[in-house]
């Protein structure tokens, strides 16, 4: 487990850069992929099924990427994409294609339905972890500032 | 950002009082271009040119943001009216101009960059050298190769999917510069990974080759534009939400006919069917 979650850090830093997510930004953003990849896996061990599993995972992936985007001041589309890219269909939309090929058209669809309803699942994720206000990530932005002001006074 | 709306400031030193609206107008747009080519959401630019055009003083301006168009106009009823209309063609994600120009306009709701800077700032900001393709490539194999392992491969078959990550970055490094349309890069893309994977398989190394195909595959998902999309159609941006979501849908077919046409032709060259 804690070295799948490596591996995912890694590789959602490895596709940030092909995005040209900022420098300063690869150890939070491979934070977030790890996060989200982690809390797949939790789920996935508790028996959610994939389709719940990336709702949990999105979920607390695009609240991690507000709280982060709030205290770094960058926006938030920086870190939701990077974690996102560990939880996108990639084999299901592999295998519809090749179910289909083989001209197994019942797990064809069973396939394709379970893509678009990961996908939908992804898409819920995002969309609640959006609704919550954005004043209360606004605080925690301004507390990280607060302590800024007060290290450079100290400094000064 | 919506944080920035209080405390704008009353009066902010500009280059030349003549032409000026004309020129707040081209600056908040050509920003607001910059984020809308590299994948930043509707809302954000649309309050990225607004809070610039109110900065720099202008009073009565209005603007309409599409997937791949800006509107604006800026003073309709007096002498110095001016309007812009940009086509803006959907590109590849650069977040780290998003970043940029964002801090951009947090400083001139500030007050503490003038029209003159803002405009040096944007050029450098357009000018700023893409990642070389000798970092893109080796990151691009070891995302894929990570992914592999990540959704069940064997360590040696992510070494594979290394190989054939690397290959379609630079396969599509190569269809970006001759302007080969998305469609055409995304079914030829999958398709020539699973070429590569299918080739492995004939030469008879014993890998799971299911899992280095979508290893290989992954950097084509159309993940970003699926994020966009939502949050595009969550803030009430249906049509430009909708053009993302179809370009998100339309991208996961592109994939899927690679794939198929691939197989398929295998089987028809007499590979015979492939085990799972």
């Amino acid at each position: 487990m804690m070295i799948e979650i490596i591996v995912a850090m890694v590789s959602v830093l490895a596709f940030g850069v092909s995005f040209h997510i900022p420098k300063s930004e690869y150890l939070y953003c491979a934070l977030n992929g790890g996060i989200g990849w982690a809390v797949y896996r939790l789920c996935l061990n508790c028996s959610f099924g994939p389709t719940a599993s990336a709702l949990w995972a999105t979920l607390v992936l695009t609240l991690a990427a507000r709280v982060l985007s709030a205290v770094r001041k960058m926006p938030s589309t920086v870190f939701l994409i990077a974690g996102i890219f560990s939880l996108v269909p990639g084999s299901g939309i592999y295998y519809t294609s090749y179910y289909l090929i083989r001209n197994e058209l019942s797990q064809g669809s069973a396939k394709g339905i379970e893509t678009f309803k990961i996908a939908g699942a992804i898409v819920l994720g995002i969309i609640f972890g959006l609704a919550l206000p954005q004043n209360w990530f606004n605080y925690l932005g301004r507390i990280t500032e607060r302590r800024q002001k007060k290290q450079e006074e100290e400094k000064n | 950002m919506s944080k920035n709306k209080k405390n704008l400031p009353q009066h902010v030193p500009i280059c030349s009082e003549s032409c000026r609206s004309k020129e707040i107008l081209d600056l908040a747009v050509s920003m607001g271009e910059e984020l809308l080519k590299n994948g930043a959401e509707i809302y954000r630019v649309q309050e990225t040119v607004e809070h610039v055009m109110k900065a720099y003083g202008a009073e009565d301006f209005n603007v309409f943001v599409l997937t791949n168009g800006i509107f604006a106009t800026i003073h309709e009823n007096r002498e110095d009216a001016g309007s812009i209309v940009r086509n803006v063609p959907i590109g590849t994600v650069n977040l780290e101009k998003i970043a940029v120009i964002n801090q951009m306009s947090r400083e001139i709701c500030q007050g503490t960059c003038s029209i003159c800077q803002a405009k040096k700032q944007l050029e450098q900001c357009r000018k700023t050298s893409v990642m070389p393709k000798r970092l893109l490539i080796p990151a691009c194999g070891i995302g894929s190769a990570g992914f592999c392992y990540l959704l069940g491969g064997h360590p040696f078959d992510s070494l594979f999917s290394f190989f054939l990550g690397m290959l379609l970055q630079w396969f599509l490094l190569a269809a970006e510069e001759r302007h080969v349309s998305k469609f055409l890069t995304d079914i030829l893309g999958s398709a020539m990974v699973t070429i590569g994977g299918l080739v492995l398989y004939v030469l008879g190394l014993h890998i799971q080759f299911d899992r280095v195909i979508i290893g290989g595959i992954i950097l084509l998902m159309p993940g970003v534009a699926l994020v966009t999309a939502i949050r595009d159609l969550f803030n009430g941006d249906y049509l430009s939400g909708g053009i993302r979501l179809m370009d998100a849908l339309l991208t996961g077919m592109s994939i899927a006919i690679g794939v198929g046409a691939a197989i398929k032709a295998f089987q028809l060259l007499g590979g015979g069917m492939l085990p799972l």
